[in-house]
């Protein structure tokens, strides 16, 4: 039995900022979305002393627009990065034969480890492959409404675009409720994510936790 | 379009406005000489209703401000107001309520909306009309011949198209909403659809719209300017003619038909109770101690956030009051399907019901719902892979 293990660079630098700030824009634009569907009222004080809404629409809108710029660059990353551009991982789902096996795999009936033949799993990259599309839904529809609140600038230019795709889903409360709908998206692939990058973690024993601050993972050699 | 596409490029103010003059002024001495002339001159029936000329000139103001134009235009305003009651208006009433036309006509004094449209030369209104049945629809008939190509065509109510369009059939002849607006709108200069009905279909076109009632926009696949609302601001239709009067076009409009000058800005934007949602302080229950306050209604189910209006600013029946301003949140009736669209009306949207088929589940409900489930399969498999050993080394054979 052997225990060497070799590591092996997996994360770009560009690759784990991205990340990181991409998890930490999720995580606190759920927190004052939450907020901003639901307010609760702050009954005590004078209306002067407070401006407490409209400071969490603020982070919101702060961290929005960096989850737009941080989809922006994993797109690119995912085209053109020089270290590895995976945006053919994506689709290693398409691989039904490995996925039959992951799903024995990961439903416990089989306990043989399934090869990687990319960078991700093959249900991996389905999981990710649907979290970007929900990013760029969540973007748009996020968009659409930050245009409506700041009529000029940038904001104006990308709204005229998308003003049709607002009408087409039923003005700004059809867009304001679909942007509700998939805030819960990111709630279950948070817990999902977090809990079988654990999982991998324990069973592979690669270091797949440690592997998005470090950037390497520690693949075995015979 | 947007509001950036009709404001005067940086540093050619001037020779915008100049050249925007020189049109104005060209087109109203051409409406001067051929529009037919008026029953009664402009100052009788300024006397005849007991306002003065100053009170007159002073709403000059407002419509000017209210158009977007500078003050300079406060004469032409005046001069446009004089002669917009000449312009022929044939008013249709299709799938309505009247409630766009009483709300428009009829109020505690008369102000000056209420001056022009008693005074603006309706050919052809059923409420109003005098004439009944034959006689009624020799009225239409003779304006659509007296005036082909020349009359505005105001319409109230949306078209039911299903079994034919048999669900509406009006006058003596028993001809349908659709064929009578096919008729009218194919000759009219220009076509105004008064209300939400006649723009989107409102509540007629709400789930499951077993009529087929549709605005007269996708009834009749024509362009018409959307004077939406339920019911709509008077300012808002004596302001569009005004601006016909003034430059001889239709006012610029938003992707869904509404001019921009009354409906390009959102109702949550310039609101009165908007600091209050800034601060965080909302209304929790009806008739509450924040209520008495006059505190944000967002949680009592306030859509200002989501409509485009100038209800804010202009205000009903005079500049009196508005729907916030009485205490109960905005209904969204500016918008297409907002009887769908807003619902539930006194929740927030967060609150609506996930699937369109009815129910309780709101997302939130089915999201805790989905977590929880989530986290029960979670510790399931975590349980099972301990159990099953996946984590362990194999031993080399």
């Amino acid at each position: 039995m052997s225990n060497n293990r070799l590591a092996k660079k997996q994360w770009t630098i560009a690759m784990r900022i991205n990340h990181w700030a991409m998890a930490i824009s999720i995580l606190l634009l759920i927190i004052t979305g939450f907020y901003i569907g639901r307010p609760f009222t702050i009954g005590a004080g004078e209306t002067w002393q407070k401006f407490f809404t409209a400071n969490v629409r603020l982070v919101h809108l702060l961290f929005g627009l960096i989850l737009t710029t941080m989809f922006i660059w994993r797109m690119y990353l995912a085209f053109f990065s020089r270290f590895h551009a995976d945006w053919k991982d994506f689709f290693a789902w398409l691989d039904f034969k490995n996925v039959i096996k992951q799903i024995k795999f990961y439903t416990l009936i089989s306990t043989d480890l399934p090869e990687h033949t990319g960078l991700y799993g093959t249900l991996q990259s389905a999981a990710y492959g649907f979290l970007l599309i929900l990013v760029f839904l969540v973007v748009v529809t996020g968009l659409i409404l930050y245009g409506a609140l700041h009529q000029a600038g940038m904001a104006a230019l990308i709204y005229g675009i998308l003003r049709p795709v607002e009408c087409m889903l039923g003005g700004l409360a059809g867009v304001r409720f679909i942007h509700h709908v998939l805030t819960w998206g990111f709630v279950l692939f948070i817990i999902v994510h977090i809990y079988l990058a654990f999982w991998n973690d324990i069973v592979y024993k690669e270091g797949a936790i440690s592997s998005i601050v470090s950037g390497n993972v520690f693949e075995k050699v015979d | 379009m947007s509001l950036e596409d009709i404001h005067p490029k940086k540093g050619q103010t001037k020779a915008y406005y100049d050249a925007l003059m020189k049109k104005c002024d060209l087109h109203l001495e051409q409406m001067e000489k051929e529009l037919p002339p008026s029953l009664e001159k402009w100052e009788d029936t300024l006397r005849w209703k007991g306002v003065k000329r100053r009170d007159f000139l002073k709403w000059c103001s407002v419509m000017t401000a209210a158009l977007m134009l500078p003050p300079i235009f406060n004469g032409k305003v005046a001069r446009a107001a004089e002669i917009v009651s000449r312009i022929p208006v044939v008013w249709l009433n299709f799938a309505e309520c009247t409630g766009c036309t009483e709300s428009v006509l009829r109020s505690s004094y008369p102000d000056f909306d209420t001056i022009i449209l008693e005074t603006i030369s309706l050919e052809y209104h059923e409420t109003l009309l005098a004439a009944s049945g034959y006689q009624a629809e020799e009225c239409l008939e003779e304006a659509l011949e007296k005036f082909p190509g020349k009359f505005i065509c105001v319409i109230e109510g949306a078209i039911p198209m299903g079994m034919d369009g048999k669900y509406l059939t009006i006058g003596a002849k028993g001809k349908t909403g659709y064929e009578i607006a096919k008729e009218v709108t194919s000759k009219a200069a220009m076509v105004i659809c008064i209300g939400s009905c006649s723009s989107y279909g409102n509540v007629q076109a709400a789930s499951p719209n077993p009529t087929e009632a549709r605005g007269v926009k996708d009834a009749l696949n024509i362009s018409t300017v959307n004077i939406a609302g339920c019911p709509p601001n008077g300012v808002n239709f004596v302001g569009t003619l005004l601006h016909y009067m003034l430059f001889g076009a239709i006012p610029a409009l938003d992707h869904i038909g509404r001019p921009l000058w009354a409906y390009g800005k959102r109702i949550h934007d310039f609101c009165e109770r908007r600091p209050h949602y800034d601060a965080g302080e909302f209304v929790e229950e009806w008739g509450d101690e924040y209520a008495k306050k006059g505190w944000c209604l967002y949680k009592m189910g306030c859509k200002g956030p989501y409509t485009y209006a100038n209800c804010s600013r202009v205000r009903f029946n005079q500049g009196v009051s508005w729907p916030v301003m009485a205490g109960h949140g905005c209904m969204g009736c500016t918008e297409p399907k907002f009887w769908d669209k807003m619902a539930p009306l006194e929740k927030p949207i967060a609150d609506q019901a996930l699937f369109s088929l009815g129910g309780e589940a709101t997302i939130d409900k089915v999201g805790v719902g989905l977590t929880a489930a989530t986290v029960a399969g979670i510790g399931v498999h975590a349980v099972g892979s301990v159990i099953r050993g996946v984590g362990k080394e194999k031993e080399d054979t």
